[in-house]
């Protein structure tokens, strides 16, 4: 079931959403979040939000000035919902760098 | 001083604490683990004759210890060794759980499993047979339980109960009554005469039913059995990987120091999971090596055998064993959808998603547009009327009245910032929307039907997601590229982000569009949002095969959350911050601008004209302009007007409106100076505030072609509507509409603002920056050259 997990998402060919995953697999949402959880300690996959906080994507003030609510309270920063991507292993990457 | 220690045990948010704090009462200790700064709660079972100490474990979801919660669990139970672990299961979500509860197993732990929120699990149109469950779980006690109200718990504590009253001097006690000789835990063959009728007649407690007395010794007597007698393997692996555990625990059986608290078997697996931990305590213990040695051996005959590491294949038999007993324990009651999965089902369809999210965003500028229109013209009365008259009598009174700094208030500030605050309304309501969209969780499904789209022709899908930001302000947006760990991503995604059109283009767009396209205003400007999108998507394809080419895409999994209401507390502090980050740029950076601009249009280019005196096309900032503006002549509007407008909008994009209010603005009108009353002004903002405040109510259906206005809904020309029409119609040789589409399509593509530049420069590199803004002016000028070009070869405009 969890290679299993792995194996159809590397498979898929445009985004899923998580739950629609879950009912495909014919597994609860709950113990795919679990197993997604294992790949991603693993390194096979990346949650996109993990390490990136508010005050990284706000600007810190540089547009809005003596107004800026300051990075964590940026109304400019739209929540993003959470994301997964597969990582690719070096040989699947291509050529490095342009 | 307690005869045995109990823990809790489940994943988070099972509703152990609830039945921590109902177990134990008021006779609760909470601190951190040692070393930690996990909190640590224990307390004693109340009501009790002899003392059970419950201790709360951390909610976990695995014994792997990933986290510090995970280790401190696992060190529990597996080192400290509970008398017993109550493990807490969330039946609505119960092949998570389970995961765990199969991990606890394997410790060998005694283990009774509460199965917690049945009534959520009712509500969802879940049953669940326990009695199943606990056969295949070999037969452990299985309690079910709403914990919130109470129920089942008091089978539990009677249970806990009845298990220290069989140990009556330590929670070794049953052990020995069972097997004097003391030694069966250690003894894989023990004797088989223990409680053999019990082992046949396993007993499930109902919730609705407590047991009674017998019937709950009996089964803590089985649960305590089962450790005894026969562990039962639950979870068998693969063949290779069981002898390999064999031939494991054999080994750790010959260290005495690995088994005084840990199963023998549960070491192997860890072992052979590459547990470091243990690993570390078994190379430390006394004939330690020669476990090492074995394990070394058994590693490589595996990795021989699988394509895998063996935590994996060992995590995958897991989750498969669970899988099926869910399937057979769980039964459902019609399809389980929750309502945002109704809604996903039609807004993120494959066909209509796209559609839909247009349909909304029209809608969005069409409101945004068509609603404020009222307010629009009320706040420029006010500025242009009342306003200007109190500052033109303020200055009579200080005798600078006729002077040159009458004109910098006048036709400087009052013209170039005041030209820009006119249209917060504007931005008011659309900001509005997009808070709107973002807290009721639409907007996530607008970045994953985009995504789809995305990667159909082949472009990285998760760069949408940044580009979002991108319709409020590009600076943010391209520091959201920051999330995009792949550095050609992050650099693709950064040269695209600038053609979202951000908040900051929109007053542009109203006032030209307001001018040139009146009854279709709204559709002109979503155009100009759509032509956005569709260039950057363009542009990425093209990108994507030439710069940067041989990059493979990537699934995205996107978790979409649930719709909610909008909170209006969120909606409002998002509203006010981004609208008061508009009237803070109008007030400094625009401010700054109309200021420096009054000053080039009242130097004179050259002559014996004076200061402040200048005609404004012998002024410096014509003679700058004029330099610039025949690079526009093909493009349809070569007036000087508009290329130093364009020129201006490189500070900020608001400033192109206040530098056309600036400079087609010539004389405040004749409302401007009458001699009124200041209460008359107030009466005159008040009620013209009503009648606006009436005509927004009465444009609503308008949106959808109903018409309540009683008369030909024209509002009167402001002065800066004339001139901007007649110059565009002069320049373009009576193309005015044409021109003005080619000037909005160059606003749109072209350098967004200094800002911009700044962040483009700490987000790509000196290199990129330079590329990105020569080719978006290049880009711009070719875009707008086709718009006007075209359209004339067409017979357009």
């Amino acid at each position: 079931m969890l290679r299993r997990v792995l194996r159809e998402i590397e498979a898929l060919r445009g985004p899923i959403n998580l739950y629609d995953l879950a009912r495909r697999l014919e597994i609860e949402p709950g113990a795919l979040e679990g197993m997604i959880d294992f790949w991603i300690w693993k390194g096979r996959l990346k949650d996109n939000r993990s390490g990136v906080t508010a005050a990284e994507v706000a600007c810190s003030g540089a547009v809005c000035s003596r107004s800026c609510p300051g990075p964590q309270d940026c109304p400019f920063v739209v929540r993003m919902p959470r994301t997964l991507s597969v990582v690719l292993s070096p040989q699947d990457k291509g050529t490095p760098g342009i | 001083m307690t005869e045995a220690t109990i823990a809790l045990a489940g994943n988070p948010n099972t509703g152990k604490s609830t039945i921590f704090n109902i177990l134990t009462g008021s006779s609760q200790h909470i601190g951190n683990w040692p070393g930690t700064t996990v909190e640590r709660k224990e307390g004693t079972l109340k009501d009790n004759r002899v003392p059970i100490s419950v201790v709360d474990l951390p909610g976990i979801y695995s014994l792997a210890a990933y986290s510090p919660e995970e280790a401190i669990a696992r060190d529990f139970i597996v080192i400290a060794r509970p008398a017993l672990v109550v493990n807490v299961v969330d039946v609505a979500n119960l092949e998570r759980n389970l995961y765990l509860t199969v991990q606890l197993m394997e410790t060998e732990t005694p283990l009774i499993i509460v199965l917690n929120m049945m009534d959520v699990a009712s509500e969802r149109g879940l049953s669940i047979d326990t009695q199943t469950l606990s056969r295949h779980l070999g037969d452990l006690p299985v309690i079910p339980a709403v914990a919130s109200r109470g129920q089942g718990l008091e089978s539990l504590r009677q249970m806990l109960t009845a298990l220290v009253a069989s140990l009556p001097q330590s929670s070794n006690g049953l052990v020995r009554q069972l097997d004097p000789t003391g030694v069966c835990c250690r003894n894989p063959n023990p004797p088989s005469v223990v409680i053999p009728d019990i082992i046949h007649r396993p007993r499930v407690i109902s919730a609705a039913s407590p047991a009674s007395p017998y019937q709950i010794q009996r089964q803590v007597e089985l649960a305590f059995a089962r450790t005894i007698v026969a562990q039962p393997t639950l979870i068998s692996y693969d063949q290779a990987i069981e002898a390999e555990i064999s031939r494991l625990r054999a080994v750790i059986e010959q260290v005495p120091a690995l088994t005084t608290s840990c199963s023998a078997r549960w070491l192997a697996i860890q072992l052979l999971q590459g547990d470091e931990a243990t690993l570390a305590v078994v190379e430390k213990a006394e004939g330690g090596a020669g476990v090492r040695r074995i394990l070394t051996g058994s590693l490589t005959r595996l990795e021989q055998f699988y394509d895998d590491d063996i935590d994996i294949i060992m995590a995958d038999y897991r989750y498969s064993f669970v899988n099926q007993l869910v399937r057979s324990v769980i039964s459902r009651r019609g399809q389980m959808m929750t309502l945002s999965d109704k809604i996903d089902r039609v807004v993120t369809h494959r066909y209509l998603g796209i559609p839909i999210f247009l349909t909304i965003m029209w809608v969005v500028f069409k409101v945004t547009t068509d609603l404020t229109a009222p307010f629009l013209d009320w706040i420029d009365r006010v500025i242009s009327g009342p306003l200007t008259r109190w500052v033109i009598v303020s200055l009579g009174i200080a005798g600078l009245d006729g002077t040159w700094v009458e004109s910098l208030f006048v036709e400087g500030i009052i013209a170039g910032v005041g030209g820009v605050l006119v249209f917060v309304p504007v931005l008011m309501s659309l900001y509005l929307a997009l808070a709107l969209l973002e807290d009721s969780g639409y907007m996530a499904r607008a970045a994953f039907v985009m995504d789809r789209l995305m990667n159909l022709l082949g472009l990285q899908g998760k760069s949408f997601l940044p580009m979002i930001v991108g319709f409020g302000c590009t600076v943010p947006a391209l520091y959201a590229t920051r999330t995009l760990d792949n550095e050609k991503d992050r650099i693709l995604t950064g040269l695209l982000v600038p053609f979202m059109s951000c908040g900051a283009r929109l007053p542009v767009y109203i006032l030209v569009a307001s001018i040139f396209f009146p009854d279709h205003t709204g559709l002109v400007i979503f155009g100009l949002y759509l032509t956005g999108i569709v260039t950057a998507l363009v542009l990425g394809l093209i990108l994507k095969g030439t710069l940067f080419k041989g990059e493979e895409e990537v699934a995205l999994l996107m978790e979409l959350p649930p719709y909610h209401w909008p909170n209006l507390k969120t909606v409002w502090f998002y509203l006010w911050e981004r609208t008061a980050a508009f009237i803070h740029n109008a007030w400094t950076i625009i401010l700054a601008t109309s200021i420096v601009i009054w000053l080039l249009m009242a130097m004179p280019s050259g002559g014996q004209i004076t200061f402040a005196d200048t005609e404004l096309n012998e002024s410096a900032f014509a003679a700058i302009s004029r330099a610039i503006a025949p690079v526009f002549a093909p493009l349809g509007f070569g007036q000087w007007e508009a290329s130093g407008a364009l020129v201006t909008g490189l500070v900020a994009k608001e400033v192109v409106v206040s530098t056309l209010a600036q400079t087609y603005n010539v004389v405040e009108g004749e409302a401007a100076m009458e001699s009124t009353m200041f209460h008359d002004d107030l009466t005159e903002i008040g009620a013209s505030f009503v009648t606006a405040t009436a005509d927004t109510v009465k444009s609503i259906p308008l949106i959808i072609g109903i018409d309540l206005f009683d008369e030909e809904n024209e509002t009167t020309p402001s002065e800066l509507k004339v001139p901007i029409r007649q110059s565009f119609e002069a320049a373009s040789r009576g193309h005015g509409s044409l021109a003005a589409l080619a000037f909005m399509v160059f606003i749109l593509l072209y350098t967004p603002c200094m800002a911009t530049i700044v962040a483009e420069r700490q987000v790509l590199g000196r290199r990129w920056m330079w590329l990105s803004i020569i080719g978006q002016l290049a880009l711009a000028w070719l875009a707008a050259w086709v718009v006007f070009q075209g359209g004339l070869l067409l017979g357009l405009g």
